[in-house]
């Protein structure tokens, strides 16, 4: 096999906090003490992407996904280890990097502010030297697909979040670059907007492009990704196909029930062997198969024991995927097991 | 014809020119600030002179003259190249800087340009105003001339790099506003826009010999009285060259080891 587009060996970031009591007199003393703690917030990540390969990058807050994306985009000197990108080293080569590559973070905008979002991407088409007939027919393309006929004239100041979104979507688009990484690119958004900018990715993985995505919400994955890597604490605790781990989740189920009034967890535990009931008298979860319990049986099982108050019915989140992990549900596959 | 590899760079000055009438506000409230500067100076000076003998060599006409051209040194690079760098390196937007195709200082100083267009419009315009209304100056000889005009367009190179400079201060300290205003109080005083530095104690003038910031407002000002000429003239310029290519290099190391320490704060 040729070399991986992405190819990550042994990355590694270290972030050194300084260690600082509270107030000037904290601040004060670290200046003579200058004590910090190490924080490995990448911590040994080995990862291969194959080009037109998508993959949906996922973990809790603070896992290091962020992280991940400004080593591999050049953005972040790793502390060590080895990155290479299109066959070239990102953060030493910045330039090089940049033209192989679009970045969406969503949570900072690269438009200008003061300016109409027309005028950010003429100045991407001189950055990147688009030829004038290319970047037309991209414009054109994008504007389409991404509905920004509107917003062209708009000051980037103006945009809501979700037409933000869509025009940085096509600003990091417009070279028509062949590695893609979105960082959380539905955050904050509608469920409408949510699902254009889900359409989008389908069609640019369709195409072709190979795309590295975080993001906690699971729905922005289905159907974009094949391939999932799951991390935690900084390193990859899985790796593999989506399908298995949706097949894995699509079983499980959480029902929260606040009753009016507290009742025993023993009881209900008793009452639906096989599940698994955690939180307080007055609020509890109740984590059921769906293959072996409806929610209808789950919920009429408590009602024979309590009234209920309130409650809810969730489907599983990122959260549930890292416990799973954890609890050695998904069997880790041999390609992207860390060393 | 401007080359392919400029193209990046044109544009990026094209866009800072075009945001940059975007804050009409705080440019015109910069330029108050520096209008009133200058009148109270030329004032000053006046009442100073105002018996006929020079000081230090400086006739009244002649201040007037100085004032004037370092009141345009002080127009051009304002600190919106530091501030909008600061506020990128600290909210963590220069980690978009950081994947587009252009080189940081490179791409800075073609901001730095693109605002100068608009700078050097308004000084000229202040300028004439201020003629009118406190009387003619000297104009200096072609040759003479030709030397103030290289050291004038020296201004912008040198008094970005030392502007630029103190912003990459920003990855060492979060408080990067006490920054520049030091670098604002000690650049006034030492490049000799606020008084020449014929006026200065020894130990003060070695000092502001010694170091840049002379050349963003006293070396022009001098080139332009003729105060320096022919050689005296040509070295000045070439200290300032010097500078350049001395802070330009600094200046570069300094962004890389910047970046080896670069931690970008959010999400
Ligand atoms: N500039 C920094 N200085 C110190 N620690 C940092 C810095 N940036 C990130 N970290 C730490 O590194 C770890 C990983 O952060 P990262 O932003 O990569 O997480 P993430 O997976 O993207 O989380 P989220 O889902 O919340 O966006 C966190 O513990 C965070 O506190
Ligand atoms: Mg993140």
């Amino acid at each position: 096999m040729d070399e991986p587009l992405i190819r990550a060996r042994a990355l590694t970031k270290t972030f050194r906090r300084p260690d600082k009591g509270p107030g000037l007199a904290g601040s004060a003393r670290h200046l003579i003490t200058r004590k910090y703690t190490e924080h490995h917030a990448i911590d040994g990540i080995d990862l291969d992407v194959a080009a037109g390969e998508a993959v949906a990058y996922v973990g809790r807050n603070g896992a290091g996904k962020s992280t991940t994306v400004k080593l591999l985009t050049g953005i972040l000197v790793p502390s060590s280890g080895e990155v290479r990108v299109a066959g070239v080293v990102p953060h030493q080569d910045r330039i090089a990097n940049a033209r192989n590559i679009g970045v969406v973070f969503g949570q900072r905008t690269q438009l200008w502010w003061d300016l109409p979002v027309r005028e950010t991407f003429t100045l991407l088409r001189d950055m990147y030297r688009i030829p004038p007939e290319r970047y037309r027919a991209t414009l054109a393309r994008l504007t389409e697909v991404l509905d920004l006929g509107p917003l062209l004239p708009v000051t980037g100041r103006k945009l809501s979040l979700g037409q933000r979104m869509r025009a940085d979507l096509a600003a990091a688009l417009l070279h028509e670059p062949p590695i893609v990484y979105l960082d959380e690119p539905t955050i904050g958004l509608d469920i409408e907007v949510k699902d254009r900018v889900r359409e989008f990715l389908r069609d640019l993985v369709a195409n072709g492009t190979t795309v590295l995505l975080t993001t906690h919400d699971l729905g922005d994955i289905e159907d974009v990704c094949r391939r999932i890597v799951i991390v935690d604490g900084g390193r990859i605790i899985h790796d593999g196909p989506l399908a298995a781990v949706r097949d894995e989740l699509a079983r499980e189920r959480s029902m929260h029930v606040q009753p009016a009034v507290p009742v025993d967890l023993a009881a209900i535990r008793a009452a639906l062997p096989g599940t698994e009931v955690s939180g307080e008298p007055g609020e509890f979860s109740i984590r059921f198969d769906r293959f072996a319990y409806s929610a209808g049986q789950v919920a009429a099982a408590v009602m024979g024991l309590a009234e209920i108050r309130d409650f809810r019915i969730d489907e599983p989140g990122i959260e549930d995927v890292v416990r799973r992990v954890y609890e050695g549900g998904l069997v880790e596959s041999p390609t992207g097991a860390p060393a | 014809m401007p080359s392919v590899a400029m193209r990046p760079y044109l544009a990026i000055a094209r866009i800072s020119w075009r945001s940059a009438l975007a804050y009409r506000i705080p440019f015109v409230l910069s330029l108050c600030m520096m209008v009133f500067n200058l009148l109270a100076m030329l004032s000053l000076w006046r009442v100073l002179l105002a018996s006929g003998h020079p000081l230090a060599g400086f006739t009244w006409p002649e201040m007037r003259a100085y004032l004037l051209v370092s009141f345009v040194t002080g127009c051009l690079v304002s600190s919106f190249t530091d501030f909008t760098m600061a506020f990128r390196i600290q909210s963590g937007l220069v980690a978009l800087d950081l994947t587009q195709p252009v080189h940081y200082q490179r791409a800075r100083f073609a901001q730095c340009l693109g605002m100068t267009v608009l700078e050097s419009a308004t000084a000229a315009v202040v300028c004439g105003a201020a003629l009118a209304a406190f009387g003619a100056i000297p104009v200096p000889a072609l040759p003479q001339l030709a030397l103030f005009l290289v050291s004038l367009v020296a201004v912008v190179p040198l008094k970005f790099l030392i502007v630029y400079s103190s912003g990459l201060l920003c990855f060492w300290t979060h408080n990067y506003l006490g920054v520049s205003f030091a670098r604002a109080a000690v650049s006034a005083v030492l490049s000799g826009a606020l008084v020449p530095l014929v006026f200065f104690p020894g130990w003060l003038r070695i000092l502001a010999e010694v170091l840049p910031f002379q050349g963003i407002a006293s070396t022009p000002a001098l080139i332009y009285l003729g105060q320096a000429s022919g050689w005296d003239a040509v070295r000045l310029i070439g200290i300032q060259l010097l500078w350049i290519a001395v802070l330009w290099a600094g200046a570069s190391a300094a962004w890389n080891a910047a970046l080896r320490r670069l931690t970008i704060h959010g999400g």
